[in-house]
């Protein structure tokens, strides 16, 4: 079975559709960064209190709201989730309580309001202010140190050209994901900031794999333009990142259909960061190698892809 | 076989054997529990205990004795029968999950929480000498801490500095530097934090939860993991009292009047120039109470808190109901007395306060005025609870010496005894008897003999338990403290004074609960996810690669029984995102494998034979497969360092995964091509 026979695309060629494609999905996806006023985050770097409650019988979100209103917690945000005959709701303030935890204000004013309407706490999460701003300030770090861990590790073992395309294609995935998130209006939490880092993980893992064809295809066909090197290289890899491509989708796809509510955003993130990755390591990575070679050697009047091939 | 061939077959087969010897205390778990299940709910239908009942009666080692309690005669012997049942299974589900996977929180459902070390207060206790300026440079510290999320320490040395002052001032000895003051300040608030983590080790692992985990995170806070918690209200009060118990004198009703006046004094200083209060909307007194000191029945009338304050709105804008009660003929003369009450029938010394003025009598005690005029050695402190008289409650301050008599660290027992006697005011109710040590009975003994006559209160963190008179010396060493209002916080308060006392409070910065009913969910979906996302990985692989498919996919099993064995192995946590993570891996462990098939393709299409091809393949793509997994790896090990909890969990099988997947899909599966090409001699290579 096999799904490409030896592959010819000139893919180097289409680079130009490349960049305006992945150009306009991080416009767009800046654009609505922009109109929603920065990322949507989650309780993890808010703070504030989260209760997931699942009530026996009938109860809108109206009435829940009315009730947590009588507490004087005024900007709750009520959200439905599940089908309708779950009667399952995810309350969220930005209080934490004093003295009493404000989940548990919460869950004693819905049972005075509602006490025919038995309720299970599926959970609740109370982050103080405090955390939440620490947790910002080391996802940023954890982001940064894993590019850079990146940055080093594939100067060292290719050449720095080669790192840079590999982080402008991380960077490029990561703001993908991040504006698909944003048009969907959905949270950044800490478990997306760690699919964010899987999605560094998988998307550079795909990239080294071209990489490593094009560093050894120079060796062996020294003649050749570097556009035709990389050509070669991808259009002999392509199988595979499709493949391996594939049974990742699988598996993340299936975490989000049956995964669950808790990792359900999680597993999103990762099937856009999957599809985005490979489209970056294909289309984004070895361009912009290509380029940044072009603008370094134009003096000489000569693409070097390797400098230890000559 | 050759026997380099025979080497690694024995090699691979011993690291199977291991990993399923293991792999059993898990496997055996997941039938035990069933049992208990069963067990559990038939018990409940015999006695009708509820399933929290049968928990707490099998942590506390009186399971039996409910069972006995809440059963007829009939079915009696079945019930205890299935009773002993239990407990065996349950001793040995203890010692098989020590040897097992751990579930964590997010499983198996329970409470994860932090509680940072309150360090100012801690360097306040610490201090040679306590002034404004410490304070405000104390206060400062903290928040610039945790604007700028850089250590306590550095910021307050910075501070010190920046002021010009030298941290020998106020801390350590004359002469010391500043370097080595913090130095010892560091390790001071390092030893406070483990001596906490010790008591509250103890508290919990009084309270009857089972693996409780509490762990040290960066240098002040602590990390509290409480599975399958029942009452988590109850646990979380338990960890976050201080129980600093404290003996200390109440001052007499001369001393009470004269700082009284004082305030006055200064309020109606304060309240100069403002209008006299308009008495129209009085309101009858009520009958129980008369105004303080004077003994006259208190007229009392609403008045607003800008009536007492002045004009200075910013102060008034925190409460919603800002209405107070005052004793109208009063209040223009004796603005703060008017606030307070007398009830009849109690020690003329003790100050009740309307709880509706209790926030005006607190923010009017904080002034810096009024605290001028509060003698140093003295200090109000308020009752525990609030005292109820008719339909009235009232808060009750009291003025008492600073300087405790005795200190709770000298206690070494404490004990819940419920109060017999039918004349006692107090038969029946819960109470708790503490036991002094030599030295604190000593004490006790001079101090009651000393102060006949007088009050004596027990201070529990600041606030007044009790103050009773002391009728005459006390040698024994013992005493009791009353007032609880259930047997259950009794219970509470002696085991937090058994513990013994934290050496600074502690508050709770983050708390997650997962409900026992998600967390099922989410085993049972994480295992259903698993399970079909492996087998279409698996089908995939057949299908699309053939044989070598196969021989891919028994790699991959082998990977999934080498992570799980592993986290058996270390006794690791499985969290949800763990099992996430275990699934990702299966789509990428079989990334090494489609590369090397790949290869081999590619190089059978040139016309190498089969062999050469294997060869070649899996040299080239060997390269190749460490330079995607190290970095693939990078991104793991930051995750690891950076996350929290259940990310940690993902991480972690993620890492593993990768790890054992350089193995199984290599080293595996190019021995299982070697055995097979060596014997038999391939005409076409099923790839």
């Amino acid at each position: 079975m096999q799904f490409f026979k030896e592959t010819h695309i000139d893919i180097l060629g289409k680079r130009k559709f490349a960049y305006m494609f992945s150009g306009s999905l991080i416009l767009i996806g800046i654009i609505s960064l922009i109109v929603h006023g920065g990322p949507k985050y989650g309780i993890d770097f808010t703070g504030g209190t989260s209760l997931e409650i699942k009530f026996e019988k009938n109860i809108s979100a109206g009435d829940i709201r009315n009730s947590i209103n009588k507490i004087g917690y005024g900007s709750a945000e009520i959200k439905r989730i599940g089908v309708p005959e779950d009667h399952q709701f995810i309350i969220r303030v930005e209080q934490m309580g004093e003295g009493a935890d404000a989940a548990t204000v919460m869950e004693n004013q819905l049972t005075k309001d509602y006490p025919d309407n038995k309720y299970d706490v599926r959970s609740a999460v109370e982050i103080g202010p405090k955390i939440g701003g620490e947790l910002r300030r080391a996802a940023v770090v954890a982001i940064l140190v894993s590019l850079l861990g990146i940055l080093i590790y594939v100067s060292a073992r290719f050449e720095f050209k080669f790192a840079i395309g590999a982080v402008v294609a991380l960077f490029h995935d990561v703001m993908i994901t991040l504006g698909v998130f944003s048009l969907l209006n959905l949270e950044i939490s800490l478990a997306i900031v760690a699919a964010f880092l899987t999605i560094v993980g998988y998307s550079l893992n795909d990239t080294i794999v071209v990489y490593d064809r094009i560093r050894e295809n120079a060796k062996i066909i020294r003649r050749d333009s570097a556009e035709n090197i990389m050509n070669i290289s991808i259009n002999q890899t392509l199988s595979r990142t499709i493949i391996t491509s594939l049974t990742t989708l699988i598996v993340v796809v299936v975490l989000y259909l049956i995964g669950g509510e808790v990792i359900h955003d999680f597993s999103f993130a990762l099937i856009v960061g999957v599809v985005i990755g490979t489209y970056s390591s294909i289309f984004v990575a070895s361009p912009v190698v290509l380029e940044w070679s072009k603008r370094t050697a134009s003096k000489k009047g000569q693409v070097l892809l390797m400098r230890s091939t000559r | 076989m050759p026997r380099n061939q025979l080497l690694k077959v024995v090699f691979v087969l011993a690291l199977i054997v291991g990993s399923l010897f293991s792999l059993y205390p898990t496997f055996q778990l997941g039938g035990m529990q069933k049992n208990e299940t069963f067990l559990v709910s038939r018990i409940t239908k015999l006695t009708g205990l509820t399933k929290t009942d049968i928990e707490v009666g099998l942590t506390e080692g009186t399971l039996e004795s409910k069972v006995r309690d809440h059963t007829s005669q009939d079915s009696l012997e079945n019930a205890l029968q299935l009773a002993d049942h239990l407990i065996k299974l349950n001793t040995k589900i203890i010692k098989v999950e020590g040897k097992a996977i751990r579930r964590g929180l997010d499983l198996q459902g329970g409470t994860y929480l932090v509680y940072e070390v309150d360090l100012p207060q801690l360097l306040n206790d610490v201090a040679k000498n306590k002034d404004q300026r410490l304070i405000d440079i104390i206060k400062a510290t903290q928040k610039q801490a945790e604007q700028s999320g850089n250590d306590f320490f550095d910021v307050l040395q910075e501070n010190f500095r920046s002021r010009n002052v030298r941290l020998n001032r106020y801390f350590g000895r004359k002469g010391e530097t500043d370097d080595d003051i913090i130095k010892e300040l560091l390790k001071a608030s390092e030893d406070a934090i483990d001596r906490t983590i010790a008591i509250l080790r103890n508290r919990v692992d009084q309270f009857g939860v089972s693996e409780p985990s509490i762990t040290k995170q960066g240098t002040r806070r602590i990390v509290i993991e409480l599975a399958g918690i029942q009452n988590i209200q109850r646990a979380k009060k338990v960890i976050g009292t201080t129980a600093l118990l404290e003996f200390k004198l109440v001052r007499d009703s001369e001393m009470v009047w004269s700082v009284l006046n004082d305030i006055d004094r200064v309020m109606r200083l304060k309240r100069k120039g403002q209008q006299p209060a308009k008495v129209d909307t009085a309101k009858l007194a009520e009958a129980d109470t008369t105004q303080f000191k004077e003994g006259k029945k208190a007229e009392n009338k609403e008045v607003s808190l800008s009536d007492l304050f002045g004009g200075d709105t910013s102060q008034t804008k925190a409460g919603k109901d800002t209405s107070l009660l005052v004793d109208q003929n009063t209040f223009n003369e004796k603005p703060f007395t008017s606030l307070l009450r007398q009830v009849t029938g109690r020690y003329s010394n003790v100050i009740s306060v309307p709880i509706q003025n209790v926030a005006a009598v607190q923010r009017i005690l904080q002034l810096p005025e009024v605290r001028q005029v509060i003698p140093s050695d003295s200090e109000f402190l308020w009752r525990i609870k609030p005292v109820v008289v008719g339909e009235n409650s009232y808060q009750q301050l009291y003025l008492v010496k600073k300087e405790p008599e005795l200190l709770g660290s000298t206690l070494t027992d404490a004990k819940v005894q419920i109060s017999g006697g039918a004349q006692s005011l107090t038969s029946g109710a819960a109470v708790v008897n503490f036991q002094l040590n030599s030295e604190g009975t000593k004490t006790f003994a001079k101090v009651t003999g000393m102060n006949v006559g007088k009050q004596l209160a027990i201070v529990l963190d600041h606030h007044i338990a009790m103050a009773p008179n002391i009728k005459g010396k006390i040698p024994s060493g013992s005493g009791q403290i009353e007032g609880m209002s259930s047997i259950d916080e009794a219970k509470d308060l002696a085991l937090v004074l058994r513990a013994g006392a934290l050496p600074a409070p502690v508050y709770a910065i983050t708390e997650n609960t997962v409900g026992p009913s998600l967390g099922h969910d989410s085993i049972q979906k994480g295992q259903k996810s698993a399970i079909i996302g492996l087998l279409l990985v698996v089908l995939f692989m057949i299908f699309y690669y053939r044989g070598s498919g196969a021989i891919a996919d028994f790699a991959l099993l082998l990977n999934i029984v080498f992570i799980l064995a592993f986290m058996a192995g270390f006794h690791a946590t499985l969290t949800l995102p763990g099992i996430a993570g275990i699934i990702l891996t299966v789509g990428m462990a079989v990334d090494a494998n489609v590369l090397i098939f790949e290869r081999i393709r590619e190089e059978l299409r040139t016309g190498k034979t089969i062999r050469a091809s294997i060869d070649s393949g899996y040299s080239h793509a060997f390269k190749t497969i460490l330079d995607a997994n190290v970095t693939t790896l990078i991104t793991a090990i930051v995750l690891y360092s950076f996350g929290t909890g259940p990310i940690k969990g993902f991480a972690l099988t993620l890492s593993i995964g990768i790890i054992a997947s350089m193995f199984t899909a290599i080293f595996v599966t190019r021995l299982i091509y070697d055995i097979i090409t060596s014997r038999v001699a391939l005409k076409k290579l099923s790839i």
